[in-house]
């Protein structure tokens, strides 16, 4: 009996409440931002899962957060990894993604993939598609709506493709549920972006005052 | 010193002159062409005199069969069967007749386009023996297989191959193998299995045939019949002028053809190199999980093809018909040439969803577009470097997302050698590997807008949701003035109130207007 429940109690997906999981098998992506690593359980970015980004407006920071991570992904420093070097897929971005900045940040130009749908069933199509292909290490999405359900889709996506997926929404979806291992809140703070985490699979909510400090 | 050393040099010694040096010449070249010569061939002739039943064989054992002829209104049995022979029914019976002394035999008409069909098939079957095939009409194959007996372990175990391989197939041949594809037919046609090796055995075996196996014309074949000659070797005796004289210099040429004397060249098959399949469906169909199922058995029939043939193909098309409408096409194109069916399958599904077939459907079409050989390298192609994981490769996924949304919907992008920020950028398509120019020295926003957007100006500020605070010294960019799209612009970084890092920049040429151009994200 105490095997399968010490299995159970090894699986992130289990809320514990204040008690921290055992991340020896949750392996996070460092973000690049020791504060928020602390605060993430893993010690990173939850990798093949879903994150969601809630923001009032773009450019937050909302961009800068996830870049040293990204240039992880696209450019490992490991040159025997260097298969796992992996697509970042960009599908319906606001704005143009300007190249000459994500080299500044240090993203592999040639890995990066830029989806333009017409609508947003096919954003979340699209998604889909990348997620599971196996090809992308980081899907980054903008989404205006979306529901419950879809985020489950996108969800187990991440989980078979083993994929990142990053999905950036308006503050409105606050009130909706989502299935996303990880939610997190940009706010304007007094000294720079509030970063709040709203849910965390395996972790706390908690808020950082001007997380890239 | 051996003397055949010096001999040479002695020669040399002879004729110093330098008029000599093309005489000396001479001999290398004569060697050189003994080695040019072509190589020794080999022909296997394999003859079907039972074609016109075995290819309307439907594998019935029970039912004496035989096939019949309309010759003149007057139908006439062709060919019989083992058990329809042995009930005296026999070749050039009129059908009544037959039926009369086998009331239960089984009579079918001939099928020349069967018998066609049966040829080509036993063609492609012959080439897993030798590259070289050709279909000799109506019923003979002809197999080079000089080239294939080091590869089958000889004469005798290539030989055994061929004749178990046709009797499996439920044909039964005549084989023999002679130096000249003309001597082969003529030995086989004589129902003689026999081997000849050298051009030299050939006069001797060939000697021995009757005059009719060469398939002369009957008034050829009377008028050597009344000359007392009634086999090869009595036609080689006489003399040559006569004899083109009096049968034409046709069957003069025959024999010289046969008897390796003359070049005899003949044309090797080719199986078609593009696919062609039909599913025909018992009634009209609309159900699209039904349709599907069907355009994937097709879909497994082209990989099948293609793998035999180590083809690989860029594009397929697929004809739905109906019964009353004109038929619906579709076009499936990838840019990797491949033969794996499964990602034929994925862009039909997409491409179906959105197809809206007009009608039910009667029949399905798959035809292959232009094949091409499949390359190792192939299999490794992605974009720059290797791809990910356990993934497939990009490019599938490429495909599926613009099949669904467009072409122009997926692309990459790379950064331009270029001082004007808005075109220090491009899009590419995603195999290009991206030019890498110098990153600028200062800040560059996340977000570039597609269009520098006005600002607003209150109190000598600029504003973006409220008034923006200038951070560090403008970088002055003046360039472009050659191509008449010049600028002349001071950027800075600035910050609104909700701490928003944009990036907007001061028109110089104009009336010193603020514009936004990208946002730090």
């Amino acid at each position: 009996m105490a095997d399968p429940l010490e299995k159970l109690l090894q699986n992130p997906r289990l809320w514990r409440g204040r008690e921290q999981t055992n991340t020896s098998t949750w392996q996070g992506l460092p973000s690049g931002y020791p504060k928020l690593d602390r605060h993430l359980p893993g010690g990173g970015w939850p990798q093949h899962a879903l994150t969601e980004i809630l923001l009032e407006h773009y450019g937050m920071g909302e961009l800068q957060l996830l870049m040293p991570a990204l240039a992880r992904l696209s450019t490992p420093e490991d040159h025997e990894l260097s298969d796992e070097a992996g697509w970042i897929a960009w599908i319906a971005p606001p704005f143009q993604p300007y190249p000459p900045a994500l080299l500044q940040w240090g993203i592999n130009l040639s890995r990066v993939l830029i989806v333009r749908p017409r609508q947003e069933s096919e954003t979340l199509w699209s998604a889909e598609q990348a997620l599971s292909s196996g090809n992308c290490a980081a899907v980054l999405m903008w989404l205006d709506t979306m529901d419950d359900y879809s985020s489950r889709r996108l969800q187990l996506a991440a989980e078979k493709g083993q994929s990142w997926a990053i999905a950036f929404r308006p503050l409105a979806a606050l009130s909706k549920a989502s299935a996303a291992a990880l939610r997190i809140q940009l706010m304007p703070g007094e000294k720079g972006t509030d970063l709040g985490i709203l849910k965390s699979r395996g972790g706390r909510p908690a808020v950082l005052r001007n997380y890239a400090d | 010193m051996p003397t055949s050393d010096k001999s040479p040099v002695i020669l040399r010694d002879t004729a110093p002159t330098p008029s000599a040096t093309p005489a000396r010449l001479e001999p290398t070249q004569q060697s050189f062409a003994l080695v040019a010569k072509p190589a020794r061939r080999l022909w296997l002739c394999i003859y079907l005199p039972g074609l016109p039943l075995q290819a309307l064989n439907d594998k019935n054992d029970h039912e004496a069969v035989a096939v019949f002829e309309d010759e003149k209104g007057m139908r006439r049995i062709l060919l019989a069967d083992k058990k329809a022979r042995a009930a005296a029914v026999v070749p050039g019976l009129a059908v009544n007749a037959a039926l009369a002394l086998l009331p239960t035999l089984c009579l079918k008409e001939r099928s020349p386009r069967r018998e066609r069909q049966a040829l080509q098939a036993l063609a492609s079957w012959a080439e897993q023996f030798t590259s070289f095939v050709s279909i000799e009409a109506p019923n003979i194959l002809l197999l080079e297989i000089a080239g294939s007996l080091q590869l089958f372990g000889g004469l005798a175990p290539l030989r055994q191959q061929i004749v178990t391989g046709l009797k499996t197939l439920g044909f039964s041949a005549l084989v023999s193998i002679a130096p000249t594809p003309l001597a082969s037919t003529w030995l086989a046609k004589a129902g003689r299995s026999v081997s000849i090796l050298t051009p030299a055995d050939l006069t001797g075996a060939l000697s021995k045939l009757p005059i009719r196996c060469l398939d002369w014309p009957d008034s050829v074949n009377e008028s050597l019949n009344g000359m007392g000659i009634t086999h090869v070797g009595d036609a080689l005796r006489l003399p040559r002028e006569g004899f083109a004289r009096r049968f034409g210099t046709g069957r003069l040429t025959e024999l010289d053809r046969a008897l390796g004397r003359l070049p005899d060249p003949r044309q090797s098959y080719r199986a078609p190199e593009r696919f062609c399949s039909e599913y025909e469906l018992s009634e009209e169909q609309s159900a699209s999980d039904l349709l599907l199922n069907v355009c994937q058995e097709l879909l497994i029939e082209l990989e099948r093809f293609l793998l035999t043939r180590q083809l690989s193909v860029q594009r397929v098309l697929f004809s739905f018909f109906h019964l009353k409408e004109s038929a619906t096409h579709l076009t499936l194109g990838s840019m990797r040439a491949g033969r794996s069916i499964d990602h034929w399958f994925e862009l039909l599904k997409i491409k179906f969803d959105q197809l809206g077939l007009a009608a039910p459907v009667i029949t399905i079409r798959l035809r292959s577009g232009q094949s091409q050989l499949l390359t190792a390298s192939t299999d490794q192609f992605n974009f720059g470097d290797t791809g990910r994981r356990q993934g497939e490769p990009i490019a599938h996924l490429v495909e599926r997302i613009s099949a669904r949304i467009g072409d122009k919907s997926i692309h990459g992008v790379t950064t331009v050698a270029e001082h004007r920020p808005q075109y220090a950028w491009s899009t590419k398509d995603l195999e290009q590997t991206p030019n890498c120019a110098a990153v600028p020295m200062s800040r560059r926003p996340l977000w570039l807008l597609p269009e520098p957007r006005p600002l607003p100006v209150e109190q000598h500020a600029p504003m973006y949701q409220g008034a923006l605070k200038l951070l560090d010294r403008p970088e002055r960019l003046e360039t472009g003035w050659w191509d008449g799209d010049g600028i002349a612009r001071d950027y800075y970084v600035a910050v609104n109130p909700a701490g928003i890092h944009v990036w907007v920049y001061q028109d110089r040429r104009s009336d010193h207007d603020w514009y936004l151009h990208g946002i730090f994200g």
